[in-house]
């Protein structure tokens, strides 16, 4: 009963930081329809921000949070519109061109990672590593809980911004129909970009706590795409609020895998059940709009 | 006329030196001659149902990969089947498999479906990883056969044959005609009484067991094969950048980016090893494809061709892009 427990408690608090870039990842979908392969390339980038932040100057990890914000932010705010171009181009197919780009971003970041970091796995420090809290009979890392704070803190600031600002207004017009929102004023250019760079933003965040509750090397991308995609699909792509529902039950998912079954078989698991879902409900099971 | 005469003595002229490749050149270079042949139809068999259909299929190793350990299973220690009595068993194998994947996978439209493929074939990638009789993480390893010539042969007919069927079928026949209308429009292709589904699927398979019987042939010729190497996403990812490079729903598009990427990768390979600074490249080759040249080359060839108003546009339109319509 303390394994089940514990193993509820540790799937819930990685479903959240989970939750945090897959929310800006549905974002991303909602506005700029694109399916954005790279979301693990940023997720792997903050990391080794927060572990060079961290090793090489001797910051502690969680003031690479905001640096990784920004720093992603305004990359991202740059490629944004180098999306929104391909995905809005005369080809034949511009979804095909736009995946198709994500897909050779996501792999130029790998390669280059790899290139330039080599194969090693490296986690961020921070004070709370190693820590933890004894609750009963459950142990709870420290640092784990803080990633859950952080992460709610930052999702709880994105809904604010979505709900309560014009911005965010702007945008939820957008993802709910484009044409009309232009024909209201807004540049939807401009506010792509934007979304972008709040999404890459908000991933690369996302990246520094996962980086110190695990480990980060390159290959590890490919994973947290996985992970994105998997919330997507469970939760109908664009759907925010489904999102955050979808990417605790993932972390919970994993966890018992991992306990109980072992967890070379968590990832067969999570593509089976991604898989599966699809079948029975080609559209999501949590379908909400945005 | 002419032009056609001309493209069709092209075309006798390259078998011809294809065929007699193996006395001129020796194994180092028949090896790099065979991974070509390879790559160029395996990027035929992708570009089935991503440029004919618009299917992107981003789990195509599976089937690839699903050739390879049916040969290696088969012509293990235990059953110590022929090569090519293993051939027929991967086809059906995959055929099975692409069906029972197909199916329900291919009612879902462009971006789920490409998740869903790449799913699968991450799917049978850890699948071969926990499993004991496909020797898990380890691999598998098969009889040991040295002959280059036989594998360049097996390689150059299976492309062969690769291109003729995609050239039959999709550029000369009814068939084609439904698979391009599905892509174009699936809604009035479905309305004008064509069963996309039967349609979708039967390309879908056809694909998948193009690609099993070069990873059969892959697996004999290297005699050692685990999950990474003919699972791998680096090979769908290859193939993906190899039918964009040359052109997406062409039938020549393919073998010209599929010899072109081959051969840069080899020639990194020679200089730097195996390095990850080529994921790194292929990486920047899609995304500079993707914004400089969305119709790879064979629509760059053939739009200046178009603009010159020369005779090989109807050689290439012949070749390329098989429509009829093309003002002249």
């Amino acid at each position: 009963m303390d394994l089940f427990l514990q193993t509820l408690l540790n799937g819930l608090l990685i479903g959240g930081v989970i939750a945090t870039f897959t929310i800006g990842f549905q974002l991303a979908f909602g506005v700029l329809h694109v399916i954005d392969f790279a979301v693990g390339g940023w997720v792997v980038l903050g990391g080794y921000l927060g572990y060079y932040m961290g090793a090489g100057l001797g910051v502690d990890g969680f003031l690479a949070i905001p640096v990784a914000f920004m720093l992603f932010g305004a990359i991202g705010y740059l490629i944004g519109p180098i999306l929104y171009n391909v995905r809005n181009s005369r080809t034949a197919r511009p979804e095909l061109m736009a995946l198709a780009l994500t897909f050779g971003l996501f792999t130029l970041l790998r390669g280059g990672m790899l290139t330039a970091w080599g194969f090693n796995t490296h986690s961020v420090p921070t004070v709370l590593s190693g820590e933890s809290l004894a609750v009963g009979p459950l142990t709870v890392p420290l640092i784990r809980v803080a990633a859950a704070v952080f992460a709610i803190a930052i999702a709880g600031g994105l809904f604010l911004f979505l709900y309560r600002t014009r911005y965010g207004l702007a945008i939820r017009a957008t993802a709910e129909n484009r044409q009309n929102a232009a024909l209201m004023g807004v540049n939807i250019r401009r506010l792509s970009a934007t979304v972008y760079g709040l999404y890459a933003g908000i991933t690369a965040m996302a990246g520094v706590l996962m980086g110190a509750i695990f480990s980060v090397n390159p290959e590890v991308g490919l994973r947290y795409t996985l992970f994105a995609f998997f919330v997507a699909v469970l939760a109908g792509l664009g759907s925010v609020g489904g999102a955050l529902v979808a990417a605790l039950l993932l972390g919970v998912i994993e966890a018992f895998v991992a306990t109980y079954v072992g967890s070379s078989y968590s990832l067969l698991a999570i593509f089976g059940t991604l898989f599966l879902v699809l079948l029975v409900s080609p559209r999501g099971i949590l379908r909400h709009g945005l | 006329m002419k032009p056609r005469w001309a493209v069709f003595l092209l075309l006798i002229a390259a078998i011809v030196v294809l065929a007699l490749l193996p006395m001129l050149v020796n194994n180092y270079w028949l090896r790099i001659a065979t991974g070509a042949l390879m790559w160029a139809g395996l990027a035929c068999s992708w570009n089935m149902l991503g440029g004919y259909a618009g299917y992107i299929n981003f789990g195509h190793s599976a089937f690839f990969g699903l050739g390879a350990y049916v040969t290696a299973l088969l012509m293990g220690d235990r059953l110590a089947w022929p090569f090519f009595a293993t051939l027929p068993a991967g086809i059906v194998v995959t055929a099975l498999f692409a069906i029972i994947i197909g199916a329900p996978t291919l009612r879902l439209r462009g971006a789920y479906f490409a998740i869903a493929t790449w799913a699968f074939a991450e799917v049978l990638i850890q699948f071969a990883s926990v499993m004991d009789f496909t020797g898990g993480i380890g691999g598998i390893g098969l009889p040991p056969f040295l002959d280059e010539r036989f594998f360049y042969f097996a390689m150059f007919g299976a492309a062969a044959l690769t291109y003729l069927i995609t050239w039959a079928l999709f550029e000369r026949s009814r068939f084609g005609l439904k698979v391009k209308a599905l892509r174009d429009h699936e809604p009035a292709a479905e309305a004008i009484g064509i069963n996309t589904s039967l349609v979708k699927l039967q390309t879908f398979v056809l694909s998948a067991v193009t690609a099993s019987v070069f990873g059969a042939i892959f697996a004999y010729w290297v005699t050692f094969i685990n999950p990474k190497s003919v699972f791998g996403g680096d090979i769908t990812d290859q193939m993906v950048v190899m039918v964009l490079l040359g052109g997406l729903g062409s039938l020549w598009g393919p073998a010209l980016g599929g010899v072109a990427l081959f051969v840069v990768n080899r020639i990194i390979w020679m200089y730097w090893g195996d390095t990850a600074f080529y994921i790194a490249i292929l990486g920047a080759a899609i995304v500079l494809v993707v914004l400089f040249l969305p119709n790879g080359i064979a629509g760059m060839f053939s739009r200046r061709v178009a603009k010159s108003g020369a005779v090989l546009d109807k050689a290439v339109g012949n070749l390329v892009g098989g429509g009829p319509g093309r003002p002249s």
